[in-house]
């Protein structure tokens, strides 16, 4: 056992627990936080998906121990406020969930597409969220949420929460390239 | 005062457009409100399903399992109908068991079989008016008026210019004596069956705050993984736990329920302890099994034996035209639920409380009750929404497991199942071998004979039924518990087939049953799963034996008024049949199952070897759409799902155990792989049926026979895989 360190969703978190425990049971069962959903346990099928210093991860497989000093964001932080992200908006507009189960991790990694590919294409779309299997068959609708979020965000109107250590690490970016 | 017979509901069909209905729900004389579940302090609660708060809140009991197919949006539709009430303001809980929550065919309180709207229909409207009609008679009483002068919408009563918010009535509502029947509102008047609505659970489900079992019930219990036999019917040798038990984090490892539980103070120890485990079992029943040894075993049966007819009409015919002989084989397939097989037990003494996934809080009673050895009545079960169900959660398996655990080690216990244990550990649907043999002559099929070779499900089932059918309550519903179960479910391995509106001049259908130990299982859409690609494949063979368009054919022996002719018609008319894109081919396929008509045609390019499906065309009879979306989504819920087994999945077995674990060898469809899908739906006032399964069973067909049409190769087997590919 061991101590280890994060920002998550703006707060800081101590936690205990062996180096291998993967980052997914940490904040399930520590921090309490069980949007994040156990599907496969090897990072197959997406339901895990958080973001660690602004990248998606599948957090079943990603040991504590590499995320000590890093920043997660899991589905319950995603908004950064009481205002829902625009992804979030349109699953709702959509009626994008059935049974619900894999939609935190799929909007995860809608998320981190649309972070680093505002406008995506059909097939960046097909492409980014093939790693998130949806059992109920939800894909057409999150594929026209996906859009509809895009086109959200494209129009300005909304904009993501920028905190410290992401501003930190974006200055960071900058200085290295 | 006696309920009225539940079959009547049969005659619903008067009630599509309004009128009396038949006093389903209208139950107070024999149940009085402290029966009832979840009474909220003071409110007006004139049967299980409905409650109006003193501050005017309107809350449903969910007596359905929400496992994606739009129950919530049914129910407060249906609800939020007879009162006049925006069904997105109603609050929503998921049931207790009651009785009053008993779904009238299968006598116990399932959700499954597509039934639940259809079934509903009348029971909650019903409840609803009841409510009703005991706001309007407090508020006659009130304005001293006749209750037919009142109007009750958006939660307020109305007298001309006067007007109240219910919650001023609430007080003396409780006191109304209970209608003897209601009328319900005509179709005419619908404000919100038939329309588009936003899910009530879409905000949940967005945010990650939707409770699936595996979040909730106490959050302090221990986790526990249980070891399970790999043989099926094989049993627990030995285990060496080493110095396990002597790790801070574990708290035991001891023998449970034939297999080897580690509890811990979390999923990861008990696991990595579990997986660290030196287990010894011995093979049991299947030893030796393959996947190939059960094929070979049931195309022996099928040779060898006649088996039952299930089915025998028309008169046979001459001999003459041309006889077909083809067989087919579906494989063993898992549920695969995204949600694994979960629960939490807190037992103590001679009651014990449960928190699952589950489509049948009684079965889950039931289950845990005999399995503690304690009375039904005092095993609480709370449910949640369901990380999917198809059928899987039907068996209480894991329940029972989480209570005999938490007995064993004397505190609360959440049981989770890896994707290995739930791959490995299913109630699986059944393979099945087919033999067709039919006389064809002048384009028509004169004579249709089927052989059917399969495990049958009940052996498996029946046992778990079986605790639901026995509470100490109802003593004389047994047999006629498991009768109707029998009757609902209507054998299925014949269905599709035995009950095909197909007109040939002389069919019979036998079946053979297979004698395989395998935990089997209702898998989504059941007997219609292999059946419907089985039917439409040997149509479309037929078909292109006659030298006959396969549309027109399936017509041709349709009678006049089938539904699915109409459906049929309807791809005509839409222009999707006979226009694929250069390089694309199509296959046709039409099928009926749980009273819903589907048609389906696939659009299919073969490229090295791979299948693309690139649209399905799909046309539905269910009736009345009750909630358009949900018909939409649900469809094509199934379609994909479907697409899984029609292209990708299946489960094999090597030595008597299970070879697949994850999604890297059971794979499923992605969304870089799924065709454009349209749904239309038939217009139609008739009661609604179901959706959730009926989407299912054409896929397969329709994909195998359009890849016939590009390439040649007549595919007979699921999963569908090309020659050379």
């Amino acid at each position: 056992m061991a101590e280890f360190r994060f920002q998550i969703n703006g707060e800081q978190a101590v936690v205990d627990a062996t180096p291998d425990t993967p980052l997914l049971w940490v904040v399930r069962e520590q921090l309490g936080l069980t949007g994040s959903k156990f599907g496969c346990g090897m990072g197959l099928c997406g339901a895990c998906t958080m973001h660690m210093d602004g990248q998606a991860i599948r957090s079943c497989s990603m040991p504590v121990q590499l995320v000590d000093g890093k920043t997660v964001t899991t589905i319950e932080g995603l908004s950064g406020g009481d205002e829902l992200h625009p992804l979030q908006q349109a699953w709702i507009d959509q009626n994008v969930p059935q049974c619900g189960y894999c939609q935190s991790g799929q909007i995860m990694s809608a998320a981190s597409l649309l972070a680093r590919d505002p406008n995506p294409s059909d097939d960046a779309i097909r492409s980014a969220m093939s790693g998130n299997i949806c059992r109920c068959g939800t894909y057409s609708r999150i594929h026209k949420a996906i859009k509809q979020a895009a086109s959200a965000q494209v129009s300005g109107v909304w904009e993501p929460p920028q905190s410290a250590s992401d501003a930190l690490a974006a200055e960071q970016r900058e200085v290295q390239a | 005062m006696s309920r009225v017979n539940r079959r009547s509901f049969l005659k619903f069909s008067a009630l599509a457009g309004g009128g009396i209905s038949l006093g389903f729900a209208l139950g107070g004389c024999s149940d009085s409100p402290a029966s009832l579940p979840d009474s909220a302090e003071g409110a007006v609660q004139p049967n299980a399903f409905l409650q109006l708060t003193p501050k005017g809140q309107l809350i449903l009991q969910l007596h359905k399992a929400e496992m994606g197919q739009g129950v919530i949006e049914s129910m407060t539709t249906l609800a939020g109908e007879e009162l006049n009430w925006d069904p997105n303001t109603i609050e929503v809980q998921f049931a207790e068991f009651h009785p009053e929550f008993r779904d009238p065919e299968m006598m116990l309180m399932t959700t499954g079989g597509s039934s639940s709207l259809r079934t509903s229909m009348p029971i909650v409207r019903e409840a609803a008016a009841s409510l009703a009609h005991v706001l309007k008679a407090a508020a006659g009483r009130h304005w001293s008026v006749d209750a037919s002068r009142i109007v009750l919408q958006d939660g307020e009563v109305i007298y001309g210019t006067e007007r109240l918010p219910v919650a001023a009535l609430v007080p003396t509502a409780i006191n109304e004596p209970l209608p003897e029947t209601v009328s319900l509102k005509p179709a005419a008047q619908f404000r919100f069956i038939g329309k588009r609505s936003v899910r009530h659970d879409a905000l949940k489900k967005s945010t990650g705050t939707a409770d699936f079992g595996i979040d909730s019930g106490p959050s302090d219990a221990a986790v526990a993984v249980l070891v399970r036999c790999p043989y099926f019917g094989g049993k627990l040798k030995s285990f060496d736990a080493g110095d396990l038990k002597q790790q801070a984090d574990i708290i035991d490892v001891l023998e449970v329920n034939g297999g080897v539980a580690v509890v811990a103070n979390g999923y990861w120890p008990a696991r990595k302890a579990a997986n660290s485990l030196s287990v010894e079992w011995s093979k049991g029943p299947l030893a030796g099994t393959s996947a190939d040894t059960i094929r070979q075993q049931q195309r022996a049966l099928l040779d060898d034996k006649d088996g039952l007819e299930r089915l025998e009409k028309g008169e046979e015919p001459e001999a003459g035209g041309v006889t077909v002989v083809r067989e087919y084989f579906a494989p063993i397939l898992a549920h695969a639920t995204m949600e694994p097989q979960n629960a939490v037990a807190v037992v103590s003494g001679d009651s014990a409380e449960i928190w699952c996934p589950n489509q049948g809080p009684d079965g889950v009673q039931g289950a845990v009750a005999r399995a503690l050895g304690i009375d039904p009545s005092n095993v609480t079960v709370n449910s949640c929404f369901l990380g999917g169900g198809f059928g899987r959660r039907l068996v209480p398996d894991y329940a029972v497991e989480a209570a005999l655990i938490a007995k064993a080690v004397d505190r609360p216990v959440r049981l989770i199942w890896s994707r290995e244990d739930d791959t490995r550990h299913d109630f699986y649907r059944p393979p099945a071998t087919i033999r067709f043999t039919a006389q064809l002559n002048n384009g028509r099929i004169e004579s249709f004979r089927s052989k059917l070779v399969a495990p049958g499900i009940y052996a498996s089932m029946t046992p778990w039924i079986a605790g639901a059918a026995l509470p100490p309550w109802v003593p004389g519903a047994v047999p006629e518990t498991l009768g109707s179960l029998v009757a609902y479910v209507d054998p299925p391995a014949g269905e599709g087939i035995n009950d095909s509106d197909y007109e040939f001049g002389y069919q019979e259908a036998r079946f053979v049953r297979q004698k395989l130990p395998l935990p089997l299982g209702f898998w989504r859409s059941v007997g219609h799963s292999h059946n419907g690609f089985f039917m439409e494949s040997v149509m479309d063979e037929l078909a292109h034996e006659a030298k006959a368009d396969p549309l027109q054919f399936r017509i041709d022996h349709l009678p006049e008024d089938s539904p699915r002719r109409r459906l049929l018609d309807m791809i005509q008319a839409a222009g999707e049949w006979g226009n694929a894109p250069a390089g694309q081919f199509q296959g046709i396929a039409v099928h009926e199952s749980f009273h819903t008509k589907v048609a389906q045609v696939a659009t299919v390019s073969v490229e090295n070897g791979q299948i693309k499906v690139h649209r399905v065309f799909c046309a539905v009879d269910c009736g009345l759409a009750v909630n358009p979306d949900v018909v939409q989504a649900q469809i094509e819920g199934g379609i994909v799902f479907g697409l899984t087994a029609a292209l990708k999945g299946e489960i094999t077995l090597e030595d008597g155990r299970v070879q697949q674990s994850n999604f890297h060898d059971y794979p499923m469809m992605r969304m870089n792989e799924i065709p454009e899908v349209e749904v239309q739906v038939l217009a139609s006032s008739e009661p609604p049926t179901g959706v959730g399964e009926p989407g299912l069973p054409p896929i397969a067909p329709a994909v195998a026979n359009a890849v016939f049409a590009a390439t040649g190769q007549r595919l007979r087997e699921l999963p569908l895989r090309l020659a050379n590919s």
